[in-house]
């Protein structure tokens, strides 16, 4: 099983790297002007001078190491346009925590929701809670989130008199972006498990827990749920993660001082040190979030960690 | 004889599938003696499972009783509606071995937690007692090291020992009547017989009554007591293994036990039933193997035939057995299988 992780572990970071260099030399590419707040007012020298100072002129692999290197001490470089000359990790310590507060209480209130809705859809198969579900699901997956988003926001405000903007230290302001976050999540949530269930509740293992006298609730709860939760678990860090890291339209809409709507900020004003990095930390947080729900798997399913184990006789 | 333990009494069992009936069981009647193993044979789709799912209440969900009795300790199983009914009747009072040990097991659970769950279910146990219980139904079943074994889980273990596993679940909830729907066929063959063994060595120490489903002929004899050969969802044929083997009645007995492969000759082609079973979609009339049966007679079309009785124990549903009936022995290949002894 450690083998197993490690090997795990082994490739994924490998995963990182290459990635991490990827966007690395791509930012490499763009235009200077992005290095700088006034671009147009300086002369040649003055340029050269601090491209030299930030080390850009160096050969590529210099410019990589010393990156990673920074990047071994928790340094990503300063801002060049969006604020000015100011450490990156410290701009988003201070914009993160909010992210991250909205997305918890958002996944929790998704989970909490979801779940028990794809299990009664999968129980009631066809009936009520099935016909609502799937309606739902259907209205969230085939209707542009923008959409719904503006509508919740209209009706938020015009019909329950909720303030239209976030305003962090008024509760009521939070309600609305939370529940737009939550809805996609919890349709996924409800179908996927809906659907797992259903896989489960055919398999032979039910029919003979059935045939030795199980209850019907106890197959559910004990047998099916559980093992249909083990599907579900691997995407969980994923979402979590990426629910987590701010939604950029939601934080815009609601003018949420969060971490989404930077990425936007630093492309349109062209910050090319933020760019690097905020690109590295969305596409590292895919990558991170895999390994995650590989490594829940390998903890609460049995068959993974000895699956290249010849099973025993 | 000993006692009746369970009887069925006219059972008809139908299906509807996208917007048709399928009548699967058709009209049979069954008793079953206490401590005796059965076997039911016969070919695919003929109706084996879903007879034997009725007496736990097991039928798809598609699936119905459209009238007859399922007679067990005084009460009608057939008029059971409820699952709460069904839970006094289910593991406690019959069991079942189903056929693909792979698949049967919770692949999440360790083995010795779902034998436990049988044995809190059926006898009340729990904890330290249940463990000791449970280390003693994987011996009795034949698995060694029981106690390691039990924390391991299902992928741990190989078909075979799966079947012994689902065995020793089946044996947890201490039923009267063991049903085993093709126990083997999932297994390859050294495994079959040793898990055949097992099941007749478990049955006879317990004092179970057995149900032994299987289309291999070629094992009933081993097992079993009593055969019931069933085609096209009706029982054709009835009575002791010697009695079925000897001096089969129905010609669809004959064309089964023909089909063995001990009685073919090297060389030959072996024996092998042409044609197909009839649709059950489709009313069937007169005897349902006729069309089959290139000596067929002209009633044979006409009306189903009755049990005639050969012996107390021994019945057949043939007209050939009519006094009226012109005199159709069974084929000569068939002398061989006293010969050949068991076959
Ligand atoms: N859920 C169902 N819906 C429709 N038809 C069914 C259903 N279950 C069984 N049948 C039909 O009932 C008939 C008897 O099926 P059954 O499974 O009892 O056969 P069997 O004798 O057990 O065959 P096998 O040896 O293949 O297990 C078959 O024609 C089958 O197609
Ligand atoms: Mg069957």
């Amino acid at each position: 099983m450690a083998k197993y992780i490690f090997k795990r572990l082994g490739t994924s970071l490998l995963t990182l790297l290459i990635i991490l260099t990827v966007v690395f030399v791509l930012v490499r590419q763009m235009p200077i002007e992005g290095y700088f707040d006034n671009f147009d007012k300086l002369d040649q020298a003055v340029i050269d001078a601090r491209l030299n100072q930030l080390g850009l002129k160096d050969p590529i692999l210099v410019q990589l190491k010393d990156f990673f290197v920074g990047l071994l001490h928790g340094d990503l470089g300063n801002s060049a346009r969006y604020s000015v000359g100011v450490p990156i990790t410290a701009i988003i310590a201070n914009k993160a925590p909010l992210s991250i507060t909205l997305g918890v209480i958002s996944m929790a209130i998704s989970l909490i929701l979801g779940i028990p809705l794809g299990a009664a859809m999968a129980k009631s198969k066809s009936g009520f809670w099935d016909k609502f579900g799937t309606v739902f699901i259907v209205f969230i997956s085939a209707v542009p989130s923008a959409v719904y988003y503006i509508y919740i926001q209209s009706f938020g405000s015009s019909l329950l008199g909720f303030p239209m903007l976030f305003n962090r230290d008024d509760w009521r302001t939070w309600i609305l972006p939370i529940f737009s976050m939550s809805l996609g999540n919890i349709a996924y949530y409800a179908m996927w498990l809906r659907r797992y269930m259903v896989d489960e509740m055919n398999k032979d293992y039910v029919r003979l827990a059935r045939a030795k006298g199980v209850k019907g609730s106890e197959i559910t709860m004990r047998h099916v749920f559980r093992n249909s939760f083990v599907p579900m678990i691997q995407y969980i860090p994923t979402s979590l993660l990426y629910t987590v890291s701010g939604s950029i339209y939601i934080e815009s809409l609601y003018s949420v001082p969060g971490m989404g709507g930077l990425l936007v900020d630093v492309i349109t004003r062209q910050d090319n040190p933020m760019v690097q990095a905020l690109v590295m930390i969305y596409s590292s947080i895919g990558i991170i979030g895999m390994i995650l729900g590989d490594l829940l798997m390998v903890v609460i399913d049995p068959r993974i960690s000895l699956a290249r184990k010849e099973s025993s006789r | 004889m000993s006692n009746i333990i369970l009887s069925v009494e006219g059972l008809n069992v139908k299906f509807s599938l996208r917007g048709k009936v399928l009548h699967a069981i058709r009209d049979v009647s069954l008793d079953l003696y206490e401590g005796e193993t059965l076997a039911i044979v016969g070919e695919s789709g003929s109706g084996k499972s879903v007879l034997t799912k009725t007496f736990m209440g097991l039928l798809d969900t598609n699936g119905w009783i459209e009238s007859g009795r399922i007679l067990y300790q005084g009460k009608d199983l057939a008029q059971y509606q409820t699952e709460k009914e069904w839970l006094t009747i289910r593991g406690r009072e019959i069991a079942m071995v189903l056929q693909d040990p792979m698949t049967s097991l919770n692949p999440l659970k360790t083995v010795g937690a779902q034998i436990e769950e049988a044995l809190r279910l059926h006898r009340g146990l729990r904890g330290r007692e249940a463990k000791a219980k449970v280390a003693e139904l994987l011996t009795d079943v034949g698995i060694g090291d029981p106690e390691r074994r039990m924390r391991q889980y299902p992928h741990e273990f190989s078909g075979g020992m799966r079947q012994r596993v689902i065995i020793a679940i089946a044996l947890a909830c201490n039923p009267k009547i063991l049903i085993c729907d093709e126990p083997t066929t999932a297994l390859d063959v050294t495994i079959q017989a040793q898990i055949i063994r097992l099941i007749y060595d478990l049955v006879h120490k317990y004092r179970i009554t057995a149900i032994y489903i299987t289309h291999d002929l070629g094992v009933v004899a081993n097992v079993a007591d009593r055969v019931a050969v069933m085609y096209a969802g009706d029982i054709v044929e009835i009575g002791t293994c010697r009695e079925v083997f000897y001096e089969p009645c129905h010609p669809y007995t004959w064309a089964l036990l023909s089909s063995l492969p001990q009685l073919g000759v090297k060389g030959e082609e072996l024996f092998t039933i042409k044609g197909t079973p009839p649709n059950l979609f489709h009313q069937v009339v007169g005897d349902a193997f006729a069309p089959r049966n290139p000596q067929a007679l002209e009633a044979d079309y006409i009306e189903r035939p009755p049990f005639f009785e050969v012996s107390p124990t021994h019945k057949a549903r043939t007209w050939l057995l009519d006094e009226r009936a012109p005199r159709i022995t069974p084929p000569k290949a068939l002398e061989r299988l006293k010969k050949v002894g068991k076959p």
